[in-house]
């Protein structure tokens, strides 16, 4: 066991790098990103994990920013909206969501798209949903009453679930 | 605020004698909402995510040690078949991205009625391990709550894992809430049938102090059960013996009013849920003879 | 009116690839060097006295830098026209539960909240009166409701045409409190230099947070800039400066550093507004062939003790229907509550769920289907006024609408469509909402590489403003989108309308017309472009002046399908049907996302939301997005929006009307409506919960 000081050293992986930082024992791993390492990308839109405005992946799954401690998350990979994109093309869900216009203000995007990319990770390995039928099943059929459900932790005030859902339908294989 | 991490069970059972203040944190789904808002300004956390037992989850002796640390999700897509009452509600707590982190253990220790997952343990007689440098002890689910946020854990111990039996029989959780998904119940119900003991054992989540299990409900059912022989015929059930039992399970709802609903809808939705889940069990458990 | 290309077409948003990439920046993550963070500290009573605030201990702590309190903060300046909930910190009165009371300012953002919340706040607290009635003794009659209409309006004998008409509906609605709730938090970062000050702001429009801000400081015109490219949503909550901004402003002077305060989402339901609680009697009186003979509608609304807000509820009865004896009026009272602001639709909303479930009353009543009821009272005038309509077509919404959402085939019979444990019932509702423009002024420059720049202090919230004015622009100047860069947020580029009341598009579209038509008249007299190219600049104040007196109005027919648990009495929405003649539509793809986003708020409005006050504390007690429920993704199947093809050229240059807001006008009435069809249950109350549902049902 170690004890530290309120404050620590740390270093976490973010989108493939190394970023060493120091912070507050009470940073969240949503403020480190965007008040220290200047990842504005992931949003804060009410502080206790109902928007999902801040979801990020955490070695590939998601998970809201603002209910993790930064000194807390060094032994994963983060990923957050600005490391989808490669090398300046959009991610297909990026693009989609451009398409499908899914979204309108913008600031529950990256938490959406975050989550969704994450979400067909989820369905690939053959998780189930509240509304699948069986728990036990392997095979998903991912229709659109599995994503309205998948994607019920993003809240988008603007209402651009419609087209939030036929964005992740055209990406989805 | 300290931060204080564990790597093992003995170092985070150390850790937590000699700062009884410091509060566990694993997923952080609960406590750090706690935090975020101001509700507590602990001294000090105590970090369990590097405590890799905690993550396991084994089978012992028909049972499921699930490690308290285990996220829901997991509980989800490794377990499902062995513990189905708690891979149903599981599917329901909070969103995808709190599911991914959120906990048992944190389940238990914050002790909110409306923890999902608490109603499930409790129907399929599960029970907690819980330590402390002091030794070590086994409590009932049944016998783990005292009150609202409250429970049976002293301030130097911390919950290690949850045993809960494979599952006997037919099992169902079921809940109603204002909204199609993310959903805070307004109420909720978890039924487990025990055919090789022939009883059944049923659950109220969110409306009352603590999770409430149903006695009455279940007395009356497993003497209808009995009676009508419907173990052995696994005959249809009379619709009013479903209904019985919904409403003898809605009286040990001890609802109040908020903003959720009224304290008399809870009531009924109870006996809503407990109706159907009987009848989704029974229905499982006739189809499982063919 | 301009010849379109780009018009019309469903360009994707020009700030796209920016929002999706994350590299958008809202006002809070705009750094600015050496910046430190303000956490606001709210009153914990809802009425009397800050008697002591003592600072010493947290100013002790590590990091914080000041704690501003009504001892210390700078005074402010006020004009006629200022808002009194900009006025903080300025005296010890506490006027609701929430208010901001201090202001703690640390290097970190933990450790200002931590000071914040440690703040020792001493009061002397007095009895409150939070709690909204119609019978509230202290009711009255404001001078004029939002934002300057008459109170009350009357028409004829109602009394006497209620008297004797062969059907009466006579019901009083209610609607709660309802909170905006955009998804950025309030944010403002601000900065100054001597005595010139910098904000970057979340708000509908920089310049009048420009006006306040210039005005509360004392200081010289031009010395205020307000910048907000990206703002994260609004619905009302932004449209006019709010005390976050003040607040860091203030913190800014104070310190001389930069400061940022940015709300959290539990204060925001204090500190940025709400819809008002509303409680609406409607009485409607008609022939025994279904013609309004009469249609009174009051409308009681609250306020708060720092200004009066007065919701223009009743409005909508003044111009739906030809009730040839009309009478509308309104009654506010003052409580000890956070001022009620503009959202979405403020009046319409509220007031469409009264009048649109009455009609649908007088339907049942008379015998008569909803459609026909409302082509019955089509009025060829507006009935209030006498005004003639610019253009309306709700009859053409009404039937197109019922075309595609399969009316025609209805059984009008309530409480007999049953599959399984669901109740199914369908809908309809009539939407409407002004059609206004408001001055703004806008420049146009073509630069030597043949490209332009067009710029004017518009915002865009999210409802693609800056991708619709792009299109204007380049329709204007006969250029491809390509080459029009339309600059936005910015208050230096000039006076301009809010983001609001669905007047955005109209009023700066105007703008922009003007000024390029004037650009392309000095292009075509002087030839060819400069090398530090040539700009044109307009302003639209006597254009707008000099508007023909019109009714101009937006309308919209509304269908929805519900289905009803008939055991737990939940309410799901398989699907809506809006169909809007709202002028020429921009741009086809974010148009419909609007529409479609208003509806889905009006699911949340019919269904969900609902601020719900505690009268010992005198505060709305569920304030976070756990126990405040808006519509998530699973809530929301299929809505399906469609537009008449409406051109009206007695609007302005481009024919637009606006369509921020109709969307949510009268989805709840629908829902409600489709409730009533499902169980042969009326909910004249809403959200439509669950527990009233059954209720209802046993």
């Amino acid at each position: 066991m170690t004890g530290r000081p309120t404050s620590s050293h740390i270093t976490l992986r973010v989108n493939g790098a190394a970023r060493q930082l120091d912070v507050d024992n009470r940073t969240t791993l949503l403020d480190a990103l965007r008040e220290h390492l200047g990842l504005a990308g992931a949003k804060k839109g009410c502080d206790h994990g109902q928007c999902g405005a801040c979801t990020v992946l955490l070695d590939g799954r998601r998970a809201n920013a603002c209910l993790l401690f930064a000194v807390a998350v060094q032994h994963v990979a983060i990923t957050t909206i600005e490391g989808l994109a490669d090398n300046g093309t959009l991610h297909p869900m990026q693009h989609a969501f451009v398409e499908f216009d899914g979204f309108q203000c913008g600031y529950c995007t990256p938490g959406q798209i975050c989550s969704s990319v994450a979400m067909l990770d989820e369905v690939a390995a053959g998780w189930p949903s509240a509304v699948t039928g069986d728990v036990a099943a392997t095979e998903i059929v991912l229709d659109a009453a599995e994503i309205r459900e998948r994607m019920s932790g993003n809240i988008c005030r603007c209402g651009a679930y419609l087209n939030i859902v036929a964005a992740i339908q055209e990406v989805a294989p | 605020m300290d931060f204080l991490y564990a790597r093992s069970w003995d170092e985070a059972l150390a850790a937590k004698a000699e700062r009884p203040d410091a509060v566990p944190i694993s997923g952080g789904t609960d406590l750090m909402v706690d935090l975020n808002f101001d509700r507590r300004r602990p001294d000090a956390l105590l970090d369990l995510n590097g405590v890799e037992e905690f993550t396991r989850w084994e089978r012992v002796n028909g049972h499921v040690r699930i490690g308290a640390a285990v996220p829901f999700t997991r509980i989800i897509n490794e377990i499902g078949s062995l513990v189905p009452g708690l891979a149903i509600a599981s599917r329901t707590v909070g969103s995808p991205q709190i599911r991914n982190r959120g906990t048992l253990g944190g389940n238990l220790a914050t002790a909110s009625p409306a923890g999902d997952a608490l109603p499930p343990l409790m129907v399929a007689d599960a029970t907690v391990e819980v330590g402390s440098v002091r030794g070590e002890r086994t409590v009932p689910v049944r016998e783990f709550f005292t009150g609202p946020k409250r429970s049976v854990l002293e301030p130097d111990e911390l919950i290690r894992a949850v045993l809960v039996p494979v599952a006997d029989g037919p099992q169902q959780f079921a809940k109603v809430g204002t909204r199609n998904a993310m959903v805070i119940s307004v109420c909720s119900f978890a039924l487990a049938l025990h055919p090789a003991r022939r009883t059944v054992a049923g659950c109220i989540g969110s409306a009352g102090p603590t999770v409430l299990p149903t006695p009455d409900a279940e007395q009356y059912l497993e003497a209808e059960l009995a009676d009508r022989r419907l173990w052995d015929s696994r005959a249809e059930l009379d619709e009013a013996v479903a209904t019985r039992f919904g409403e003898l399970a809605g009286a040990h709802a001890r609802p109040i009013d908020d903003v959720r609903g009224t304290a008399d809808y809870r009531r009924h939705a109870v006996a809503v849920l407990a109706r159907r889940t009987l009848q989704w069990t029974w229905t499982e458990y006739r189809r499982a003879q063919r | 009116m301009t010849a379109t290309t780009a018009i019309g077409a469903g360009l994707n948003r020009i700030e796209a690839a920016a929002k999706v990439t994350g590299a958008a920046r809202y006002a809070g993550e705009i750094p600015l060097d050496g910046h430190a963070y303000g956490s606001v500290v709210q009153s914990t009573i809802a009425r009397g006295q800050v008697t002591m605030i003592d600072a010493d201990a947290v100013l002790a702590r590590p990091g914080v830098l000041a704690v501003l309190t009504h001892d210390n903060a700078p005074r402010l300046h006020r004009a006629d026209d200022t808002d009194a909930e900009l006025l903080v910190l300025q005296d010890d009165r506490v006027r609701y539960r929430g208010q901001a009371v201090a202001l703690v300012i640390a290097e970190t953002l933990e450790q200002a909240r931590a000071g914040a919340e440690l703040l020792d706040v001493t009061y002397q607290p007095e009895d409150h009166d939070v709690v909204f009635a119609a019978d509230h003794p202290r009711l009255y009659a404001p001078e004029h409701v939002n934002p300057n209409y008459p109170t009350d309006t009357s028409v004829g004998d109602v009394d006497a045409a209620l008297a004797s008409a062969a059907i009466v509906v006579d019901a009083t609605y209610s609607t709660p409190a309802e909170h905006n709730n955009p998804m950025e938090p309030h944010a403002a970062i601000a900065q100054w230099d001597g005595d010139r000050l910098t904000v970057y702001d979340s708000n509908q429009g920089a310049t009048s947070v420009r006006q306040a801000l210039t005005t509360l400081f004392g200081l010289a015109d031009g010395a205020v800039r307000v910048l907000s490219e990206h703002v994260g949503g609004g619905f009302g909550a932004k449209g006019s400066t709010r005390p976050h901004a003040v607040l860091a402003a203030m913190g800014a002077r104070f310190t001389e550093r930069p400061i940022r305060v940015t709300l959290t989402r539990q204060q925001m339901f204090a500190m940025v507004g709400y819809r008002t609680p509303t409680i609406q009697h409607m009485r409607l009186g008609a022939d025994a062939d279904a013609t309004l003979v009469a249609l009174e509608h009051t409308a009681y609304s609250q306020t708060s003790q720092v200004l009066e807000f007065a919701e223009q509820t009743a409005l909508i009865s003044r111009l739906m229907y030809a009730a040839p004896n009309l009478r509308t009026r309104h009654r506010v009272v003052a409580l000890d509550v956070p001022t009620p602001r503009w959202m979405r639709a403020p009046g319409e909303a509220p007031g469409s769920f009264a009048l649109e479930s009455a009609m649908d009353e007088l339907a049942t009543a008379c015998g008569v289907d909803p459609i026909e009821l409302r082509v019955r009272n089509e009025p060829s005038v507006e009935p209030d006024s006498g005004l003639p309509f610019s253009s309306r077509n709700l009859i053409a919404c009404l039937h197109e609408g019922a075309e595609r959402f399969g009316w025609a085939s209805r059984d009008p019979r309530p409480g007999v469509r049953r599959d399984g444990r669901w109740l199914i019932g369908t809908g309809v509702a009539s939407s409407t909402y002004p059609a206004r423009s408001a001055p703004s002024t806008a420049a146009a420059t073509a630069l030597a590489d043949g490209s332009f720049v067009v710029e004017i202090t518009a915002s865009d919230i999210g409802t693609g403003a800056r991708t619709a004015l792009t299109q204007i622009a380049a329709d204007e100047l006969r250029a491809p989108t390509e080459r029009v860069e339309v600059r936005i947020g910015d208050s230096d580029f000039g006076q301009a309308m809010i983001a609001g009341g669905s007047m955005g598009t109209a009023s700066w579209s105007w703008a922009i017309a003007k000024a390029c038509r004037e650009l392309l008249h000095t292009l075509h007299e002087i030839g060819t472009v400069p090398p530090e190219g040539v700009t044109a600049h307009a302003d639209t104040a006597e254009d707008i002046k000099a508007q023909a007196q019109l009714s101009r109005h937006a309308f919209g027919a509304q269908f929805a399908e519900v289905r009803v648990d008939v055991d737990t009495g939940e309410v799901r929405v398989p699907r809506l049907c809006g169909v809007f003649a709202a002028g020429r539509i921009i741009n086809a793809k974010t148009g419909r996302s609007q529409l479609i986003g208003g509806m889905t708020m009006g699911i949340g409005m019919a269904l969900l939301e609902e601020g719900v006050m505690d009268p010992q504390f005198g505060d709305y007690v569920n304030h976070d997005l756990a126990s405040y429920h808006v519509p998530v993704n699973g809530d929301v199947h299929d809505i399906d929006v469609s537009w008449i093809d409406e051109h009206d050229d007695r609007l302005n240059p481009v024919g637009v009307k606006g369509i921020g807001e109709i969307g949510i006008v009268g989805t709840a009435a629908a829902l409600a409506n489709a409730v009533w069809h499902a169980t042969g249950h009326r909910h004249r109350h809403l959200p439509i919960r669950p527990d009233r549902v059954l209720t209802s049902l046993a």
